[in-house]
């Protein structure tokens, strides 16, 4: 972002600050600093931005961005060093370590040996297919990201597997026992696992494992306290999902009370070396390190009518879904035991019935109160009925299309409907599919040649697949609300509102964006094809045309073009489930994920870094600190010294022009609007005073606020009395770094502005308050609803808002940055204002109202 | 305009796709697939430079660095068996070096990892058009709405 500006030295000569070297040098660090955290989080980006599936990418690659971004890491904590004059051992510290897990990753050094025992279900992070194994994390996606209902419960990690192996001896007796043993010996083999079978059925459960489980199952019994706890234990092993003919090998236990959990988890895994799975992966050459088993406990869901949902079906003329239910529990379904009704829908909403075959359905399986199962007979009246309605039917075939369009492959899933009539999903896995045969004519290119195109090769892939649906034209908030199962959500803008709506979209096209922006990003995590800034996209698509989008081609079809589907379906490689992109996604915990949010907390500490962001996050934080410091030492009267700015206004700001941002070279201390150049600080300041938003008397705040103001403390360097109103601009022509204080909240940002639209960006962060903690989160509340509504990426964590907006056009970066200033006076004393919730909405409204008349639009 | 090149009746483009990184070789592979053309997939560059010898394939698209059998000598070996061959060269270690030796041993395009499916899709179109200049290859004109 520096790059190639040079400018004209303005410290030349003064006097060493009491940290024993000349300002000029310790202020080129303080820039280099700067530039060398921008170049940081743009490779970060950079990196992020392969998750796209847009790019091909291989191992190597990956370990070439890790290098890169460890050693750029390392010359900022060098360089903050010689600032701090410091040692900073702790930043090294946590770099090394950082490195080293970054490194244990590129080694494919499995990460199961790692963290936490039991890991609830409902508040899994992002990846539990490490730790949780494939069956786990699948259904913690469904329910996390994809919001369906999945039974509640929680995992018994990889990590409880080995410690239980290790507690009971058993990792060493394996390891030798494969490694005596011949391939070309099955009864060996049998004999072994036999052996390791009953070795676990009969091992000690390691107390700190049973304590967790316990603490577990106690949460569990507290959220459902109507009736005694049933539990469905079921294999989740590592790697069973990767081929779905894994799955099958493993035990699950239904129905289990509270007292045999212990029992069950051990048949659960035991079940992990039973012949028919050895025998497959020693076939496909797995090693016996490979393998390790997580276990889900889970509150056993007893629908009235259960079954498979199979989402791709060759009927004669066309694909179709097939549901196959019974009454009673679905493992009748699945191991065949009893007839099925069976339904054939259309593939695309509303999910129409194609066919329905009745069976005539005469005895169901149940949950024995108390434990197991058992037949008994279904009553008469319902033997001969359909045990689905139309509505449970298209319910059904939402969520596992919902499901499907996730995975971007065809899914088996087992699924019941409560006695509230709820649709539960209980598994789903990857349902293999018969790919056209390699290099036969491709029917793919005989259709699309022969279809109808809206457009092509308009706008910019963010996510790569192909949806098929009908257009969803959202204009605004309303539009939103009424979004549709299924829709191909189009607009004129990228919005990170439209993460409202994620889980129900099967595509997303715009007509402006980037694919580096807020929205693209949540696109990519729920995986949903998506094309921005294709210009013509609103004018060329109507509200309900039905089209094939081809994110992967970059074109739109008019219809439906079921081939196009297909092949996505098929394709050899879903990329998302490539080891390399796991890898990436692996990497980037360690180098983008962002834990040190608030600069005011006690935890805000270079050890307690833990990725590449917050390390250059921190010195960013410190540096401006130490430079504030070293500003104040430097003291007024040098020709090129900290100027004071001069506004209607009281805003205290003092500028440190750092090359162009200042016209002319004044001799007094204090300048004027007129000679700001930087256009970022320009902006601001003209927003500060056309909005008219600076109240000029303080609020009366009431007394409940007011001795909260009086008794809350502050850490020394955000709040120091002798601070106060000392608030400081860094500035270039085209950038600022600002620090400013108003009143008792804090605003900091850092911000480039030009003709150069990449490298446009605002990172805006808004924090403290004099009130109570609630009003404060309610005035976070407020800032972040705004912020959205003006396309920001808003992350808010109790009162702290951080915001970042990015690749605009100049003008709609300044008509942001004049926002903001409206926005810093009208937040002024806000949260003495809201003394309710509902009045955030209210403001919110007032707010954006009133801006948008002053700098002429919020949309422009 | 349309994406997809569609090849006259038979005389789909057959490309060679030669890296010992299976994840660029799967997506390649699936990507020309789908864009109509014909493609094999090699791991191994003495397997594939065995292959060449029953077919001359219409393009190769190789890796530079790798095991045994490297691009470069994919490259001249390629050239000299099919002088009329065309190259494209894809590595992840791009110097000024390398891509002036890849073009000096008659490569058509260096490509630097990582890089953009639409953007090896564009090249392979350049060496359709080179190949089989237009209206001789009875591209279907889909219509556009």
């Amino acid at each position: 972002m520096f790059n190639g500006l040079k400018y004209v030295w303005p410290f030349r000569g003064m006097r060493r600050a009491d940290i024993g070297m000349p300002f000029t040098v310790l202020f080129k660090k303080f820039t280099s600093i700067l530039e060398r955290n921008n170049r940081i989080l743009e490779e970060m980006a950079d990196t992020g931005d392969k998750l796209s599936g847009e790019y091909v990418f291989d191992r190597q690659y990956l370990v070439d961005a890790s290098d890169r971004l460890t050693d750029q890491v390392f010359k900022l904590i060098s360089d903050f060093s010689l600032l701090d004059n410091r040692k900073n051992a702790d930043l090294f510290l946590a770099f090394e370590r950082i490195r080293q897990q970054i490194r244990e990753e590129l080694a494919g050094h499995p990460a199961f040996a790692l963290g936490s025992l039991v890991i609830p279900l409902f508040e899994a992070s992002q990846d539990l297919r490490e730790r949780g194994g494939g069956k786990m994390a699948v259904l913690s996606e469904i329910h996390n990201r994809l919001q369906l209902n999945t039974p509640d419960g929680f995992v018994i990690t990889t990590k409880a597997f080995m410690d239980l192996m290790a507690h009971n001896g058993l990792l060493a007796r394996v390891q030798e026992g494969f490694a005596g043993l011949s391939r070309q010996d099955p009864e060996g083999l049998k004999g072994l696992v036999e052996q390791i079978q009953q070795n676990i059925q009969a091992a000690t459960i390691p107390p700190a494992l049973a304590a967790r489980i316990d603490a577990q199952l106690d949460i569990l019994a507290r959220h459902y306290p109507h009736r005694p706890l049933a539990l469905a234990l079921r294999s989740s092993a590592w790697g069973e999902d990767e081929e779905s003919s894994f799955a099958g090998q493993y035990t699950s236990v239904l129905n289990v009370p509270r007292s045999r959990v212990l029992e069950a988890y051990r048949r659960v895994l035991a079940s992990l070396y039973s012949l028919e799975a050895w025998q497959y992966r020693l076939d496909h050459d797995y090693r016996e390190h490979e393998t390790a088993m997580a276990v889900g406990c889970q509150m056993m869901a007893t629908g009235t009518v259960s079954g498979v949902v199979q989402t791709y079906a060759d009927l004669s003329d066309q694909p179709a879904i097939l549901v196959a239910s019974v009454r009673g529990l679905g493992a009748a379904v699945v191991g065949g035991d009893a007839p099925a009704d069976t339904f054939y829908l259309a593939r695309t909403p509303p999910y129409q019935l194609i066919r329905q075959e009745l069976a005539e359905k005469t005895r169901q399986l149940i949950a024995v109160p108390g434990g197991g199962t058992a037949w008994e007979p279904v009553p008469d009246d319902l033997r001969q009925t359909a045990s689905l309605t139309p509505p449970q039917l298209e319910a059904l075939a939402q969520q596992a299309m919902a499901i499907e369009c996730y995975y971007k492959r065809p899914q088996n899933i087992e699924w019941t409907f409560t006695d509230e009539g709820e649709p539960v999903i209980l598994q789903a896995g990857p349902l293999r599919l018969q790919a056209a045969a390699p290099n036969s004519e491709p029917a793919v290119i005989d259709t699309t040649a022969r279809a109808s195109i809206v457009f092509a090769e308009r706008g910019l892939v963010a996510q790569r697949g192909v949806a098929v649906g009908k257009v969803v034209v959202v204009r605004n908030d309303t539009d939103l609300e009424r979004f549709p199962y299924g829709g191909i959500l189009v607009s004129r803008y990228t919005s990170p509102r439209f993460s409202r709506v994620m889980h129900k979209a099967r595509g997303i096209i715009t007509d402006v964006g980037s694919p580096a922006g807020h929205m693209a990003t949540v696109a990519r995590e729920y995986r949903i094809p998506t094309v921005v800034n294709t210009q013509i996209a609103t004018q060329r698509l109507n509200d309900g045309d039905e089209i094939t989008l081809d994110a992967t081609g970059n074109v739109v079809y008019r219809g439906n073009i079921a081939n196009l589907d297909r092949f996505e379906l098929t394709e050899e490689i879903v990329f998302e489930e490539s080891y390399e992109y796991r890898l990436l996604r692996r990497l980037l915990k360690r180098i983008s994920a962002f834990h040190l949010v608030d600069p005011k907390s006690a935890n805000f500490t270079a050890s307690a870094c833990r990725t590449y962001h917050d390390i250059t996050r921190y010195i960013h934080e410190k540096s401006v600190e130490t430079l504030i410091r070293l500003s104040d030492e430097i003291g007024v009267g040098h020709s090129s010294a900290p100027r004071r700015l001069s506004t209607k206004v009281p805003l205290g700001l003092t500028v440190i022009d750092a090359g162009g941002g200042i016209a002319g070279s004044p001799t007094t201390g204090a300048i004027t609007r007129d000679q700001v150049v930087s256009l970022p600080l320009g902006a601001l300041l003209d927003g500060i005073d056309e909005s008219a938003m600076w109240g000029t008397q303080p609020l009366s705040v009431d007394m409940g606020s007011f001795m909260s103001s009086l008794t809350r403390t502050f850490t020394a360097s955000l709040a120091a009395p002798q601070k106060m109103g000392r608030n400081l601009a860094v500035v270039l022509e085209a950038y600022l770094n600002l620090h400013l204080r108003i009143g008792y909240h804090f605003t900091i940002i850092d911000a480039y502005m030009s003709d150069r639209i990449n490298d446009n960006m605002i990172h805006f962060r808004f924090l403290g308050g004099v009130t109570d903690f609630l009003r404060r989160s309610r005035r976070a509340k407020f800032v972040a609803a705004v912020l959205e509504h003006f396309d920001f990426r808003v992350d808010v964590r109790g009162d702290l808002v951080i915001a970042r907006i990015k690749k605009l056009p100049l003008a709609r970066m300044t008509s942001r940055m004049r926002m903001l200033g409206g926005l810093i006076g009208y937040t002024r004393q806000l949260d003495a204002r809201m003394h309710s919730d509902n009045e955030i909405a209210r403001h919110v409204k007032l707010f954006t109202n009133a801006i948008g008349k002053a700098i002429g639009g919020s949309n422009e | 305009m349309n994406d997809n090149p569609v090849p006259a009746n038979s005389a789909r483009l057959s490309i060679m796709v030669i890296d010992d990184e299976p994840i660029v070789c799967k997506r390649l592979q699936s990507a020309f697939l789908k864009a109509g053309y014909r493609v094999e997939a090699f791991t191994d560059s003495a397997a594939a430079l065995a292959r060449l010898m029953d077919e001359p394939f219409d393009a190769i698209v190789t890796d530079l660095k790798m095991e045994g059998t490297d691009g470069i000598q994919v490259l001249t070996d390629a050239k000299r068996r099919h002088p009329q061959i065309q190259v494209v060269v894809i590595t992840g270690f791009a110097t000024m070096e390398t891509a002036k030796e890849s073009f000096h041993q008659g490569a058509f395009d260096f490509v630097a990892k990582p890089f953009k499916l639409s953007d090896i899709l564009d090249c392979i179109k350049r060496i359709e058009n080179r190949i089989r200049p237009a209206g001789q290859e009875g591209r279907a004109q889909p219509s556009t709405v």
